[in-house]
């Protein structure tokens, strides 16, 4: 029942306005039948009262209204809106002249039942089509007071121009504020079908990666274990499997706390893990030890789109081969500056001795004899010292100590090694402090020194005549070294490369000069180990400035304190 | 009387660079090439007043000689120089165990000179 009355009222036409009216209209018709239907059920009930005739003419309207209604329906639903609305308006006006006396439809009761075409002719057809309405329902009143002999009632009239232009305006707004309505609900109806798209596609394109991010996962060669917040495993790749030699179930699901109280690992490698849990670091490329293989473990946190940290992300290498490279490198490196520095150290001793006279006169050339083995040695040292700081650096083996150091000290020293071989050149080798430089500060005095050594030997292998000034100067939070020189100095396209290993200012230099070209290298890698910074300012045949700037920390405690060791 | 010094080195031609400083100076020197040797004469021989100590020495290494030797015989009242190569990460670790740490190469007339200001512990 409920069906049929639905598709009683449904009407499909590809207008949504006009989809409106005849349904509408289809719902005045249904009222219009109802009423029919009870005014003849009413009259059946009192029919002892009624007049026969009058019952039987009631039946014979009631049957037309019944036809009539069925009529325009019809054209409603499979013809014109508009012929079946006018059918219908026109068949009103039939019945509100035959329902009363003409009398009353001119100036009583029926005449204001002649506003409703006008109404329904607003909402119907067109707003505007109600002042037809009205000029109709007018004309009508008009007839029938004249064809009575009356006078007919303007102000009636008059006031079905005046409904026709309230219907007007409502209708417009009505027809108006529904034309918005379904202009947003079709902007929304495509924004939401949009949506649908992109979600789709978005799912679509999720199930891709994560597809890809699996098969990724799977082919590579690096163990991978993907924790959640509360470090349960919740993704772990097949070589993680091999790599730690337990079965995956027992990584996936488990808590990283399982994995760190696994007898497999070493003690000291469980205190990093496990540090790493207690206080969230995330290292980069830290061993550990599990059974006979050295591991290097990376950590990130995972963060999803909105920027929320999900999780952790831990990736294992196998570094044993590369740790025993490494230890292999560094004793090679302790071998090599062992067996190196020794006999060296035998000839500079002898040619000293030598020298010194040790075992009897010697005559001046005997000496400079001497003199010229012992320099050629210790410049011999110095380029194997040089290497052997390459490959401590290249092995990660060299450390930065910190110490209370007096930076006087250091410019007394540098002069002391460095005042002769600038001499040697006729080259004037001064320094300077600034005036609101600390007495004391903290850094590794042999590896600061070397610094200093190196820089202000680069300045004066390359200077032939003027001067090399060292100072050091204090900027803010950090302090510096400047060497300024008045040598040949570097080409504008060279400065970018002259820190890098093994290099000098062309080849003719590089023989000219002597050397590996580590000197500024080292250097550079010192500052950087120091958490420093290099730069270089030359200008060709006038000199060049060297300027290191580094972290400034003053020492708390006595400024004296090291000196004790000495 | 002289002072002693005893320079346990394992290269011959240092130990004997060395032992010619010290002799230039006034120092009664015996030298001892190995680490083995080395432990015997400390815990049995007399208390030198200078002891050179290479780290690496074969048998006994220099660490070994200084750490538990040096430590277990109380008798010492001696000066020790201790004398590496490049292992600064070593002469750090052991600087404290030691009057002096140098980093070959030694010259002579530094390790002369050094050994000329030395003073017996007792009067420091």
């Amino acid at each position: 029942m409920k069906n049929f009355i639905e598709r009683l009222f449904t009407f499909s036409t590809s207008d949504p306005e006009d989809t409106r009216k005849r349904r509408l209209l289809g719902i005045l018709l249904a009222g219009t039948a109802g009423a029919s239907l009870f005014g003849v059920l009413l009259f059946i009930y009192f029919a002892a009262t009624v007049d026969p005739a009058e019952f039987y003419l009631l039946l014979w309207g009631s049957a037309l209204t019944f036809m009539l209604v069925a009529i325009v329906y019809a054209v409603n639903h499979f013809g014109s809106r508009q012929a079946a609305t006018v059918l219908f308006l026109v068949f009103l006006y039939i019945i509100f002249i035959f329902s009363d006396t003409p009398d009353q439809i001119v100036g009583g009761r029926t005449l204001f039942a002649f506003t409703i075409p006008i109404f329904m002719a607003s909402i119907l057809l067109t707003p505007a089509s109600s002042f037809i309405f009205a000029g109709i329902s007018g004309a009508v009143i008009f007839y029938l007071a004249l064809s009575l002999g009356v006078t007919p009632n303007l102000p009636g009239i008059a006031g079905f121009f005046l409904i026709a232009f309230v219907s007007w305006l409502s209708a417009r707004s009505l027809e108006q504020a529904l034309s918005e309505l379904r202009s947003i609900n079709l902007n929304l109806d495509r924004v939401v079908a949009e949506r649908t798209e992109a979600l789709a596609e978005s799912l679509a394109r999720e199930k891709i990666e994560a597809g890809r991010n699996q098969a990724i996962l799977n082919s590579i060669a690096d163990g991978v274990i993907v924790f959640d917040k509360k470090w349960n495993a919740t993704m772990a790749n097949p070589a993680i499997k091999s790599m730690l030699d337990i079965p995956l179930q027992l990584i996936i699901n488990k808590n990283f706390r399982e994995l760190v109280e696994h007898p497999r690992l070493a003690p000291n490698s469980r205190a990093i893990l496990g540090s790493m849990i207690e206080h969230g670091t995330q290292p980069i490329g830290f061993r550990v030890e599990w059974g006979d293989k050295t591991l290097s473990v990376s950590a990130a946190q995972v963060y999803d789109q909105r920027r929320e940290d999900t999780g952790t992300v831990i990736v294992f290498r196998d570094f044993t081969r590369e740790a025993e490279v490494e230890r292999l490198k560094s004793t090679f490196v302790g071998i090599v500056s062992h067996e190196l520095r020794t006999p060296l150290n035998a000839i500079l001793g002898y040619a000293e001795m030598f020298k010194e006279a040790v075992y009897g006169p010697v005559n001046e050339k005997q000496v400079n004899m001497a003199d010229r083995i012992m320099k050629n040695t210790q410049r011999l040292l110095a380029l194997i010292n040089d290497l052997l700081d390459q490959a401590q650096m290249e092995a990660g083996k060299l450390t930065i100590s910190s110490q209370t150091i007096k930076p006087a000290e250091l410019l007394e020293t540098m002069h002391s090694l460095m005042d002769k071989p600038a001499a040697d050149k006729n080259l004037k080798l001064t320094s300077e402090i600034e005036d609101d430089f600390p007495e004391t500060l903290v850094g590794d005095p042999a590896r600061l020194q070397q610094i200093l050594v190196n820089l202000v030997g680069n300045s004066i292998k390359f200077t032939h005549r003027g001067f090399v000034h060292v100072k050091l100067l204090r900027q803010d939070e950090r302090w510096g070294i400047e060497v300024t020189d008045s040598g040949q100095g570097i080409p504008a396209f060279e400065i970018p490369h002259i820190f890098e290993t093994f290099r000098q200012v062309d080849g003719a230099a590089t023989r000219e000069h002597g050397g590996f070209g580590l000197g500024l290298s080292i250097v550079k890698q010192l500052v950087g180990l120091m958490n420093g910074e290099i730069g270089v300012t030359s200008q060709l045949g006038e000199g060049s400035v060297f300027l290191i700037r580094l972290p400034l920390t003053i020492p708390k405690e006595s400024p004296t304190a090291w000196r004790s060791h000495e | 009387m002289n002072k002693s010094a005893l320079i346990i080195e394992d290269d011959e031609d240092l130990a004997n660079i060395f032992a010619e400083a010290l002799r230039g100076i006034g120092f009664e020197v015996e030298n001892v090439l190995d680490g083995k040797a080395a432990r015997e004469r400390l815990i049995h021989g007399a208390t030198p007043f200078l002891i050179l100590l290479d780290m690496h020495l074969p048998h006994v290494s220099g660490k070994e000689l200084l750490l538990n030797v040096m430590k277990k015989d109380a008798r010492f009242n001696t000066s020790w120089i201790m004398i590496t190569t490049a292992d600064a990460r070593l002469a750090e670790e052991l600087r404290d165990q030691v009057d002096f740490a140098m980093i070959k190469p030694i010259l002579f007339g530094q390790l002369r000179d050094l050994a000329a200001r030395l003073k017996p512990k007792d009067e420091i």
